[in-house]
């Protein structure tokens, strides 16, 4: 099965590109898939449907080399598997756990990313907390968040890396409206910059802004045709 | 090396804010060796001789107590997950966080045993042996330690398995760092021990990375 998304003419190097072929993906006795294929790139969003325990997430844990498989491959622009480093430098990540350590400040749990991808500019960071309004929390310790805003906090994550490809687990759960429709800009914004975004949501995206850039991806179909 | 300092610098931040966890393999470390001397015949001799072992089990029941929540904590908040997928070398990430690990524990401990020595009536020529060997040792039984924490990470109650999986392998250290003192104390020469120990070390040093690195890609999968 074959899900071509995009205008296939775009083999433009400049775009990137993100091929699985034959994958699959087994839980103890259960194979989830098999034989999953698509691609993806510059600038669409593959928002990845099914109900729950059709291995959505594993899916996305397997995009970003979290999970082994044992068929098929993943390839990023035609060269790259999920072990190359070139790869995992155009990978982040917002999976169901946020990644943030409790004894820190929000300030300083983003700072300790942005230092990772060899930054460091405080007013970036002060920047991406603005951009997600949650400037005011900046010194506060993770632990004392509420949900939501570590959410916020997490996203805040993405901007500070510029990657190309965003790999999102369920990214509106706890979020508010106002952060749902912030998230979104985010997400469009991203689209813009030629990014990528993988996505799972148990909702429709239909009535979304997102919905123009949006390509569905129905991994209970898939099941059923094997 | 960058990498290994980033690590490095955030878990000493980490632990600092969390005192109470940072003090805890010390307290366990002098209770456990000074529950000895209460619960043995009151004979200077004998507390002499058993002392320096005394000091080495508890140091490595100290280092096993810590190993728990080495790992625990950044998998549970999914730290974990963004170090495996981040283009910087896991290996080098962990080696960093497992010496600032041992900095708060093996090297606190070992700061602490010349406290411990005198109330085991230990002679001060002695109580260098066992410093030193604790200092070349306990980095070792982290390292080591380690790699069971990885191995064990996403199991609920990991610590008893980590006992199981690591203490055999610590016996070797055990050897040459309680060794040690009983050589010295008969008047011999303790330079084996203490190359043996070192080797041990730089073994675990350049091994020992890329078996955690590796095992906490395999366990979280």
């Amino acid at each position: 099965m074959m899900l071509n998304p995009s205008d296939s003419s775009s083999c433009n190097s400049d775009v990137h590109r993100l091929e699985v072929s034959d994958l699959e993906c087994v839980r103890g006795d259960i194979t989830l898939y098999r034989g999953l294929s698509f691609s993806t790139s510059g600038n669409r969003c593959l928002h990845i449907v099914g109900p729950n325990g059709c291995g959505k997430t594993s899916l996305l844990r397997q995009v970003c080399g979290l999970m082994q498989y044992d068929q098929g491959q993943i390839k990023w622009n035609k060269e790259f598997t999920p072990s190359h480093t070139e790869y995992k430098q155009s990978l982040a990540y917002v999976g169901h756990k946020d990644g943030l350590k409790n004894e820190l400040t929000a300030f300083e749990n983003l700072q300790f990313y942005q230092r990772l991808n060899s930054g460091n500019d405080e007013e970036e960071i002060d920047n991406c907390l603005a951009r997600l309004q949650i400037l005011k929390c900046a010194d506060l310790a993770a632990q004392s968040l509420s949900f939501g805003q570590r959410r916020r906090l997490a996203f805040a994550r993405l901007l500070i890396a510029d990657k190309p490809l965003w790999v999102l687990d369920e990214p509106f759960t706890g979020i508010d409206v106002d952060g749902r429709t912030l998230i979104e800009t985010l997400c469009i914004e991203h689209l813009q910059n030629n990014g990528l975004i993988l996505m799972t949501h148990h909702q429709s995206l239909a009535n979304s802004p997102l919905s123009q850039w949006r390509d569905e991806l129905n991994l209970e179909e898939i099941g059923k045709n094997q | 090396m960058n990498t290994l300092f980033l690590y490095f610098q955030r878990e000493w931040k980490l632990m600092f804010r969390n005192t109470g966890t940072l003090i805890l393999p010390l307290i366990f470390f002098l209770i456990i060796a000074l529950l000895f001397p209460f619960s043995l015949p009151a004979e200077v001799s004998l507390l002499q001789r058993i002392g320096g072992g005394v000091i080495w089990v508890s140091a490595v029941l100290a280092t096993m107590l810590s190993l728990e929540s080495m790992f625990q904590a950044d998998y549970q908040d999914g730290t974990l997950e963004q170090m495996v997928i981040h283009h910087r070398e896991l290996s080098l990430a962990m080696m960093g966080k497992v010496l600032a690990h041992w900095t708060a524990t093996g090297l606190l401990l070992t700061l602490f045993s010349p406290l411990l020595c005198m109330t085991f009536n230990i002679p001060s020529d002695q109580i260098w042996v066992l410093f030193f060997g604790l200092l070349l040792g306990t980095p070792t039984l982290t390292l080591i330690g380690a790699i069971g924490a990885a191995l064990t990470v996403t199991l609920r109650r990991g610590g008893v398995l980590i006992a199981i999986i690591i203490l055999p392998l610590y016996i070797p250290i055990l050897i040459f760092g309680a060794g040690m003192l009983s050589q010295h104390a008969q008047g011999l020469e303790i330079v084996s021990q203490i190359y043996t120990l070192g080797a041990m070390l730089v073994l675990a040093l350049t091994l020992a990375p890329f078996a955690i690195a590796g095992a906490l890609k395999t366990t979280i999968n």
